[in-house]
């Protein structure tokens, strides 16, 4: 299944510049790993060792506040991935 | 306090909407508004708090105006280049409106400041640079009860929070940390000069909202605008029970700085190497043979150029990777554009058991300043 993930501007220099990149998986989980294999290193940046989401990084799909990485993602959902920003 | 008939006249298109009305502008002009950064974000905010009449505006900065602030720190002019930018900004807010009073905070905020010069504003708006100060004064903001209008901007892309105290989540319950250094700043990124105008005005418009008492604020909502895609998307946030400032059980009861990384006590045992003295220290055969560069840049940034024979580990992949440089033995010095996530990997490799971590003060752009004109250091 495919679904559309948004890349916040910190991690896009993974994706060369992409904001918006197509991601395969029926969980978030393995959204993230169709990520990895595409953007190797982008998942480390959103996920620890421990596959916790980092404290500065949040996750959504559509709408919904992702809270565990097994959270189902459908064909056509948009996974937004929101970074702190630090610049003022 | 009431208004003269210049005031009157002055704000006589806010008096005109039944929204604002006269007692809206009496509020407005009582109100006591801080602006912390007067750079991207603080100027336009504080430009248009200034023209709709707040009463008192403080603003906190200790930095003095640069050339590369004019393209998007609309406060300030040419002539205003090397001044103390809080001092400049008081001029050009009075010149703005000479009916308010402007008080300049010329200082570096930090936990042991926070509150004496948050304490007497009645709503604070943030536009620092730095992660770390973010949580200082939202800590602070949560634990003295003051409205806060967060917003944060990198490349081209921006957020805006607003945090009212007992109604909704604070900006530790959207992040619940971050380390300094793991996100580049707009020095090392570039930012789009007009982004913060949108986002400053977004504050502004917060402020002037909760002092009148008028709309709806963007409470327990997260604003996220792309300015190459012009798109602002809504997410929603919720108060975290277990947040460490807001939460059921705080275990922050006073505001700390971020002491977990920039550890004093141990950043006194790196090893900061001028760019000279990094030129010496490779030309030596025996001395070249115990070191590992690592650039702890992104990617793109060391593709651009990089020292001959180091290694890329990005500073947030660097904590999974320390494994590596301790089992090599070697003594890794730590290379970034400025210093600062050089310095940041030193913290890191501290933590992580590496005894003397090295890292070059001033980045490669001291390196290219004073070693190798020819080098050439990617903007990020």
């Amino acid at each position: 299944m495919s679904c559309t993930v948004r890349i916040p501007s910190p991690l896009r220099s993974y994706t060369a510049g992409a904001a918006t990149v197509p991601a395969e998986g029926a969980t978030l989980d393995e959204v993230l790993a169709s990520l990895e294999q595409r953007f190797a290193g982008i998942r480390f940046r959103m996920v620890d060792e421990q596959s916790r989401i980092r404290r500065h990084i949040r996750m959504y799909v559509n709408t919904d506040e992702v809270t565990a990485l097994s959270q189902p993602v459908r064909s056509r959902d948009v996974v937004h991935v929101i970074c702190a920003l630090s610049g003022g | 306090m009431t208004l003269s008939p210049a005031e009157l006249a002055r704000y006589h298109r806010h008096i005109a909407l039944p929204e604002v009305g006269r007692a809206g502008q009496e509020r407005l002009q009582r109100a006591r508004v801080v602006v912390i950064g007067a750079g991207g974000l603080g100027s336009p905010a504080a430009l248009y708090l200034a023209a709709a009449g707040v009463g008192t505006l403080g603003l906190v900065d200790c930095d003095r105006v640069e050339l590369s602030n004019l393209q998007r720190q609309v406060l300030f002019d040419s002539a205003a280049v090397g001044r103390p930018k809080t001092e400049a900004a008081r001029e050009r807010l009075l010149a703005l409106n000479p009916d308010i009073t402007v008080a300049a905070h010329t200082l570096t905020l930090l936990a042991a400041n926070v509150l004496e010069v948050l304490r007497d504003y009645d709503l604070v708006l943030d536009g620092t640079d730095r992660l770390t100060t973010r949580y200082v004064i939202n800590d602070a903001c949560v634990l003295l009860g003051k409205p806060l209008v967060s917003a944060a901007i990198h490349r081209f892309e921006g957020h805006a929070l607003t945090y009212l105290p007992g109604q909704g989540p604070c900006y530790r319950c959207l992040f619940p940390a971050a380390e300094e250094g793991v996100v580049a700043s707009c020095a090392e990124a570039g930012v789009l000069g007009v982004l913060p105008g949108v986002l400053g005005a977004i504050q502004a418009t917060e402020a002037v909202k909760i002092i009148t008492g008028i709309g709806v604020p963007l409470v327990g909502r997260l604003l996220t605008y792309d300015a190459l895609e012009l798109r602002f998307v809504e997410l929603p946030v919720t108060r975290r029970a277990d947040c460490a400032v807001c939460g059921e059980h705080p275990t922050i009861t006073a505001p700390r700085d971020a002491g977990e990384v920039y550890d004093s006590a141990a950043l006194a045992r790196v090893r900061r190497l001028t760019a000279a003295a990094l030129r010496g220290l490779l030309a030596s055969e025996r001395q070249r043979a115990g070191l590992v560069l690592v650039d702890v840049r992104e990617p793109n940034e060391f593709a651009t150029h990089h020292l001959q024979g180091a290694r890329n580990i990005p500073l947030a992949d660097l904590e999974r990777r320390l494994a590596e440089l301790a089992a090599a033995g070697s003594t890794p010095v730590f290379l970034c554009r400025s210093g600062r996530r050089s310095l940041a990997a030193c913290a890191l490799a501290l933590r992580g058991g590496i005894e003397a971590p090295a890292h070059l003060e001033g980045g490669l752009l001291a390196w290219a300043a004073d070693v190798d004109p020819l080098f050439e250091v990617a903007a990020g």
